[in-house]
C-alpha cells in the first residue's frame, strides 16, 4: 500500500508538468501581449516593445520555456507582468481566501449532504425523501453564481445581515469569518445538493446487501445496523464525493469568488486571463490542477483506509 | 437619604455613559473610495497614466504650481510649491522661488531646488517617465540657490505653466529618495510633499495612505485615505449603501445616477472637464477609405440619440474634436446632423446601398461598451452590421494601436487646449503602427501644417483660427465623428466635506485635500 | 436479440415513470419555446429603444425591459437556442471522440488503456468552466468556439465513464462468447459493446447536457461568451447584476430560466437512471 502511495504521488510530477507546458503555450498564442496591460492605456508605442523587451517576451519562444521550466525548478514562479510583483507572492495574499471558501464549502457540503443522504435513504419513496430529492434536484440545476446572487440580494442587501464586498482582514478572524459565511453557503448548498445525491444513491445500494439482512437476523437492533455497518459502507462512495466533486468545488469557487469580489485564486485567474498576465495564469492554473489531482489521490487513500476489501497492486 | 445619593450616582453614571457612547459614535476621520480599476499602474507621478493612478498621486505630490482645486482652468493656476516665478522677455529662461520649509514625507528632509531639478529631469527623461515627449522643449534646469531654480527652453510652448502643474510630469519626488531606493521600489512606494503618504498597499485590493504631518499648508485634517480597487459596479454600489464606503466612482449612465440619488444621505458629483467620445473612421481599412461612405456613417449616427440613451445629466454636447471648454475649441463645424435619408444615399453612390459588415473589438468597460453598443444598434438601421468581440480592456488598448480596428471609439481627456488632442490624434507622425505613434487611428495627415503653425503662434487670435481650421477639416474629411462629452459621476456621503467646490479636475476623481474631512454628526 | 429488449424495456419503463415524464415535457416545452423564438418572440431582441431603458415587467413587456430597452422576455427566449445548441452541440462533439476512446480504453486495455486513461488525468484536473476559459482566452468569443471549448472539456469525462461501462461490461458472458466464436474485435465492439452501453451513454449525455448549459452561462456571465447584441442567459445575468437594486427582473428571469431548463435534463436523468443500469452513479 505505501508504494502504491508514493507511486501515485510521483505521478502528481509528470501530471503537472503535463499541465504547465499545455497552459504555456496555449496562453503564447493568444494575440494582444500583456506590456500593453502593464504599461495601461497611454503609453507609447515605444515603451510598450521596450517593456516587451525586458519582459523577455521578444525571445524565441522555446528560449522562453526553457528559461520558465529552469526558473520553476528552483522555485521561482516568476513575476507577474503587469505589477511585476513575484507571482508567489501574490498567490500567497490571495491562497487563504480561496482554501477559506473550498474548504467551507466542502465541510458545509458534507456536514448537510451526508444526513440528508441517509434520512432519504431510509424514508424512501415517502415525503421526506421526495422533498430531499427535489431539493437536490434543485441544488444540482441552480449555477452557482445565479444563487450567489440570489443570496446575496437578500442577505446582504435587503436584509443587511452580511457585508457585500471582499475577503475581510485576514488577520482579524471574526471579519474574515463574518465575510466568508455568504460564498460558503452558496458553495455549500450546491455541494450538498451533489453530496447527498450520491450518498443517497449509495445508503441505498448497502440497504439491499445481505450482510445488512444478517446483521438484523442476528438480532442487532436497527440503529445499530445502520451506523455501524451501512453507513460504513456508504462512507466509501461518499469519500470518492472529495475526489469527484473537486472539479465542481474548484470551479464553483472562481464564480463565487467573483459574484462576492472575494480576493482569491479564482478572482485572479480571470482577471489575468483578461490582462493576459501569463505568468500568474500559468501559476494558478497549476495551482488549481494540482489541488485537484491532490484531492483525488486523499479519496483514493480515504477509501483504502474504510475498506479494508480494496487492495492495491 | 440613600436614595438621593444612588440617585445622583445614577446619573452622573448615565451622564458619562451618554458621553462616552457619543464620542465613540464620532467618526473617524478616515475616508474610503472606491474607485473603477482592478489595481493602480504606478504610483511614481511619471508613470501615472489611468484614472486611479491619479487619484492615488494627487495627495501625495505637489508640483511648483497647480490647478485652483475642482478647477482646470488654465487662467486660476496657483504657486504651490514655487512662492513666485519671473519670465525673461522672450518667454524662453523661467526662474521660479520656491517656499522655505516644505518637508517630504517620511524624514527625506526638506525640499531644495536641486530636488525640483532632479524631479524635472526625470520628468523629460524617457528611461524614467512617460511624460518625457511633453518636456521636448526642455533645455535645461539649473540650482541657482537652495531656494531658486532656472528653467530654460529651447523654444516657445503653448503653456510653461500648465506643463508644471500638478498633472503628469509637473510632480516633485525627492531626489535622496529615488536615489536610495531605485526607481523600481519607487515605483510603489514613493516619497513626495504631499498631505498624505503611502501606508499600506494591497495588491488589487487596496492602497491606503495616511496623514503627512509636516504638510506645509497644515495638517492635514483625515487621518486615512483608503482607495479601494473595485472594477465592479455592482460592488463598488452595494459597498457604498452599505456605508462601507465614503466615495465610490460611479457610472456614467442615467440609471445610476437616479438610484443613488435616491440613497439617503448622498451627493452625487457630476464634474468636468468630461471625457470625449469619439469615433475615429480607419481611412486605411475599407470600406472607409471612400469618404462617402464615412459621410454615411457619420449621417446616420444621432448624437441626441446616444446622449438621451447615455443620460441627459452625465453628458454634454460635442461636434468638434475639441470641446468648447478647452482653448480652441470651436462649433463651426460640419455638423452631420442624423439624417438617415442621408446615409442612405451615400451608401448607394458608394455602391454598398445592400449594407456591408464590420468588424470590431471593444472593451469590456462599460464607458465605452454601452455607447458603442448603441452605435452598433444606429449603424444596423442603415444596413451596416458591426460584429463586435468584446474583450479586456488592456487588450483593446493594445488592439487599436495594432490598427485591428475599422471604427475606433476613443475616450479621453486631455490638457484643456486643442493642441495635445489634435497632435496625437491627427498629426501624421502620430498615425499608428509607425515608430512615433500615438493615437492617431484615422491615418489622417492633411493637418499637420495647421497644427504646427498653431503651435508657434503667439497670439491667441491667430492660434485659435489656426485650430478652428483644423478642426473643420478634420470633420469636412469625415475622419472622425465627435459623439458628445461625459461627465465624470461621483456619489459621495454627505458628511464628507472635500474641502473646495468640485468644478472640474483633469484628475478625474474626487479628489482628497488636505483639507478634505469627515464632519462630525 | 438482447438489445432489443433492453431497449423496449427503457422505454417501457420510461413511460411509466413520472419524474422523466415532467422532465421530458418541460424540455420538450423550452426546446419548442427556443425553435419557435422567430415567430412567438413579441419584439426583436436586438432592437435598442432608448425610451424603455429599465422598465419592469408589465403586460407590454412580460419580463420588463434592460438598459437598451430591449425587451427581456424576447431576449429570454432567444437566449434559450444560444444555450441549448451549446449545451446539445458540445456534449455531441465530446461524445464523438469520448465514447470511441473509451470503448478502446475499455475493451482493449494494456497500452491504449494507459495512453488514454494518462491523457484523461491531465486534461480532467482542469474544471470544466477553467478549461473553457483558458480556451476562450485565447481563441475569442463565438457560438463555434464556445462549442468547441466545452466540448474538448468534456471528451475526457464521457472517456473516463465510458470506459467504466466499457469494462463492467467485458466480463458478460455473451462477449466471451462472441470472442470464442472468433468474432473479430471491431465486430465485437459495434455489436455487442455500444449497443449495450447506449443505456448509459443516454443518461450520461443528458446529464453532461445539464452541465455544460450551466458551464455555457457561466462562462458568458465571466464575460466570455457569445458576442453582443446577442442574447446569452449568462451574460444578460451579468448584466443585470449591476442593476440589482433598481431592476432585479433583469437578473432574476434569465436565472430562472437557466435553472429550469437545467432541472429538465436532470429530471429526465434521474428518470432514466432510475430505469437503465443501477449500477451507474453520478
Amino acid at each position: 500500500m505505501f508504494q502504491y502511495v508514493i507511486r501515485r504521488s510521483l505521478l502528481i510530477v509528470p501530471t503537472l508538468w503535463a499541465v504547465v507546458t499545455v497552459v504555456f503555450f496555449l496562453i503564447r498564442i493568444v494575440p494582444g501581449g500583456p506590456a500593453v496591460a502593464a504599461l495601461g492605456t497611454y503609453a507609447s508605442e515605444e515603451q510598450i516593445r521596450a517593456l516587451e523587451h525586458q519582459m523577455g517576451l521578444d525571445r524565441p519562444i522555446m528560449v522562453q520555456y526553457v528559461t520558465f521550466l529552469a526558473d520553476l525548478c528552483r522555485g521561482n514562479m516568476g513575476k507577474s507582468l503587469i505589477t511585476q510583483r513575484p507571482v508567489v507572492k501574490e498567490i500567497a495574499q490571495a491562497l487563504p481566501y480561496t482554501i477559506d471558501l473550498t474548504v467551507a464549502g466542502m465541510v458545509l457540503g458534507i456536514l448537510m449532504g451526508v444526513p440528508i443522504g441517509i434520512f432519504t435513504a431510509l424514508r424512501r419513496n415517502e415525503m421526506p425523501d421526495y422533498f430531499g430529492r427535489v431539493g437536490s434536484l434543485i441544488g444540482i440545476s441552480m449555477p452557482e453564481f445565479y444563487l450567489g446572487i440570489l443570496l446575496m440580494y437578500v442577505f446582504a442587501v435587503k436584509l443587511d445581515l452580511f457585508p457585500v464586498i471582499g475577503g475581510g482582514d485576514l488577520r482579524d478572524w471574526g471579519s474574515r469569518l463574518y465575510h466568508l459565511v455568504l460564498p460558503a453557503f452558496t458553495l455549500g448548498i450546491i455541494m450538498t445538493a451533489f453530496i447527498s445525491r450520491m450518498t443517497r444513491s449509495s445508503m441505498l445500494n448497502v440497504i439491499v446487501e445481505d450482510y445488512v439482512r444478517t446483521a438484523r437476523a442476528k438480532g442487532v437492533t436497527e440503529r445499530m445496523v445502520i451506523y455501524k455497518h451501512a453507513l460504513r459502507n456508504a462512507l466509501i462512495p461518499t469519500t470518492t464525493v472529495i475526489g469527484l466533486y473537486a472539479g465542481i468545488l474548484m470551479g464553483g469557487s472562481v464564480l463565487t469568488e467573483i459574484v462576492y469580489s472575494r480576493p482569491g485564486l479564482g478572482k485572479m485567474m480571470v482577471f489575468a486571463v483578461k490582462d493576459r498576465d501569463y505568468m500568474t495564469l500559468q501559476m494558478v492554473i497549476v495551482i488549481f490542477s494540482a489541488a485537484v489531482f491532490l484531492l483525488n489521490l486523499l479519496t483514493d487513500l480515504l477509501y483504502s483506509l474504510i475498506d479494508p476489501r480494496i487492495e492495491y497492486r | 437619604m440613600k436614595l438621593r445619593y444612588v440617585t445622583v450616582f445614577a446619573m452622573v453614571f448615565l451622564l458619562v455613559g451618554v458621553m462616552l457612547s457619543a464620542s465613540a459614535d464620532a467618526r473617524e476621520q478616515v475616508v474610503r473610495v472606491a474607485l473603477k480599476a482592478s489595481d493602480i499602474r504606478s504610483i511614481d507621478p511619471d508613470y501615472g497614466t489611468t484614472t486611479i493612478d491619479y487619484a492615488c498621486i494627487d495627495p501625495m505630490f505637489n508640483a511648483l504650481v497647480r490647478f485652483k482645486p475642482g478647477d482646470i482652468d488654465p487662467e486660476k493656476i496657483q504657486p504651490d510649491l514655487a512662492e513666485g516665478w519671473n519670465v525673461s522677455p522672450d518667454g524662453l529662461v523661467w526662474t521660479f522661488y520656491l517656499r522655505k520649509g516644505v518637508k517630504f514625507h517620511k524624514g527625506y528632509g526638506e525640499l531644495t531646488a536641486e530636488d525640483v531639478k532632479f524631479s524635472l529631469e526625470k520628468a523629460a527623461n524617457k528611461d524614467t517617465s512617460g511624460f518625457a515627449k511633453d518636456f521636448d522643449a526642455l533645455g535645461k534646469v539649473e540650482v541657482i540657490d537652495k531656494y531658486t531654480v532656472r528653467l530654460t527652453f529651447k523654444e516657445k510652448v503653448p503653456s510653461v505653466l500648465g506643463l508644471l502643474t500638478d498633472y503628469h510630469g509637473g510632480f516633485i519626488v525627492s531626489k535622496k529618495a529615488v536615489e536610495e531606493m531605485g526607481l523600481e521600489k519607487f515605483k510603489t512606494n514613493p516619497i513626495g510633499t504631499g498631505p498624505f503618504m503611502v501606508h499600506e498597499y494591497v495588491p488589487k485590493q487596496k492602497l491606503v495612505e495616511v496623514r503627512h504631518d509636516g504638510y506645509f499648508r497644515g495638517r492635514p485634517l483625515l487621518d486615512r485615505v483608503e482607495f479601494w480597487f473595485m472594477p465592479d459596479a455592482s460592488s463598488r454600489e452595494m459597498a457604498f449603501r452599505k456605508g462601507e464606503i465614503d466615495i465610490c466612482e460611479g457610472e456614467r449612465e442615467q440609471a445610476w445616477v437616479d438610484k443613488m440619488g435616491k440613497v439617503p444621505g448622498t451627493v452625487i458629483d457630476i464634474f468636468g472637464p468630461g471625457e470625449t467620445l469619439t469615433l475615429h473612421f480607419n481611412t486605411s481599412k475599407k470600406p472607409l477609405d471612400d469618404i462617402r461612405v464615412r459621410k454615411a456613417l457619420a449621417y446616420a449616427i444621432s448624437r441626441e440619440e446616444l446622449m438621451d440613451f447615455l443620460g441627459k445629466d452625465v453628458t454634454e454636447p460635442l461636434v468638434s474634436p475639441i470641446p468648447t471648454s478647452y482653448l480652441g475649441g470651436t462649433t463651426e463645424v460640419p455638423l452631420y446632423t442624423y439624417d438617415a435619408e442621408k446615409a442612405k444615399t451615400f451608401l448607394k453612390q458608394a455602391g454598398l446601398e445592400k449594407g456591408f459588415t464590420l468588424k470590431e473589438v471593444i472593451t469590456e468597460m462599460s464607458d465605452y461598451r454601452r455607447p458603442m453598443e448603441q452605435i452598433q444598434e444606429q449603424l444596423r438601421r442603415i444596413g451596416v452590421k458591426v460584429q463586435m468581440d468584446v474583450i479586456a480592456h488592456s487588450a483593446y488598448h493594445g488592439q487599436i494601436r495594432k490598427d485591428v480596428n475599422p471604427i475606433v471609439l476613443y475616450v479621453c481627456a486631455r490638457f484643456p487646449t486643442a493642441d495635445p488632442i489634435l497632435r496625437q490624434f491627427y498629426h501624421s507622425k502620430s498615425i499608428v503602427l509607425t515608430p512615433t505613434a500615438i493615437t492617431n487611428f484615422s491615418h489622417y495627415d492633411k493637418i499637420d501644417n495647421l497644427i504646427e503653425q498653431a503651435s508657434r503662434e503667439t497670439q491667441t487670435e491667430k492660434q485659435k483660427a489656426l485650430w478652428a481650421k483644423a478642426q473643420r477639416s478634420i470633420l469636412e474629411d469625415a475622419v472622425a465623428y465627435p459623439l458628445c462629452i461625459t461627465k465624470f459621476v461621483f456619489a459621495r456621503k454627505d458628511y464628507v466635506d472635500l474641502g473646495y467646490e468640485m468644478k472640474s479636475t483633469l484628475t478625474l476623481v474626487d479628489t482628497i485635500k488636505w483639507n478634505t474631512r469627515i464632519l462630525e454628526e | 436479440m438482447a438489445q432489443a429488449i433492453r431497449k423496449g424495456l427503457i422505454l417501457y419503463t420510461f413511460r411509466r415513470n413520472k419524474t422523466s415524464i415532467v422532465g421530458a415535457v418541460m424540455a420538450a416545452l423550452i426546446v419548442s419555446l427556443a425553435i419557435l423564438a422567430p415567430w412567438i418572440s413579441p419584439y426583436n431582441p436586438i432592437e435598442q429603444k432608448v425610451k424603455l431603458q429599465y422598465f419592469p415587467p408589465s403586460l407590454a413587456h412580460l419580463c420588463g425591459t434592460d438598459g437598451y430597452g430591449r425587451d427581456e422576455f424576447s431576449r429570454i427566449l432567444w437566449g434559450a437556442r444560444v444555450s441549448l445548441v451549446v449545451g446539445i452541440a458540445s456534449v455531441l462533439f465530446s461524445m464523438v471522440f469520448g465514447i470511441p476512446l473509451g470503448v478502446i480504453a475499455g475493451y482493449k486495455g494494456g497500452r491504449a488503456d494507459s495512453v488514454v486513461s494518462r491523457f484523461n488525468d491531465v486534461f480532467m484536473s482542469f474544471p470544466i468552466v477553467i478549461f473553457g476559459l483558458l480556451i476562450l482566452a485565447i481563441m475569442g468569443p463565438g457560438l463555434f468556439k464556445i462549442i468547441l471549448a466545452i466540448g474538448v472539456a468534456l471528451t475526457p469525462r464521457i472517456a473516463r465513464l465510458t470506459r467504466g461501462s466499457t469494462l463492467s461490461l467485458k466480463e458478460m458472458p455473451y462477449i466471451e462468447a462472441a470472442r470464442a466464436v472468433g468474432q473479430s474485435d471491431t465486430k465485437i465492439i459495434i455489436l455487442h459493446v455500444l449497443p449495450n452501453i447506449f443505456g448509459d451513454i443516454l443518461v450520461m449525455g443528458t446529464l453532461w447536457i445539464a452541465t455544460a448549459i450551466i458551464v455555457e452561462a457561466s462562462l458568458s456571465f465571466i464575460g466570455l461568451g457569445v458576442r453582443p447584441p446577442t442574447p446569452s442567459w449568462g451574460s444578460m445575468i451579468r448584466a443585470g447584476l449591476d442593476q440589482l437594486t433598481n431592476a432585479p427582473w433583469l437578473s432574476m428571469f434569465p436565472g430562472l430560466a437557466i435553472f429550469l431548463t437545467v432541472f429538465s435534463f436532470n429530471l429526465i436523468a434521474d428518470g432514466l437512471r432510475d430505469i437503465a443500469d443501477p449500477k451507474l452513479r453520478g
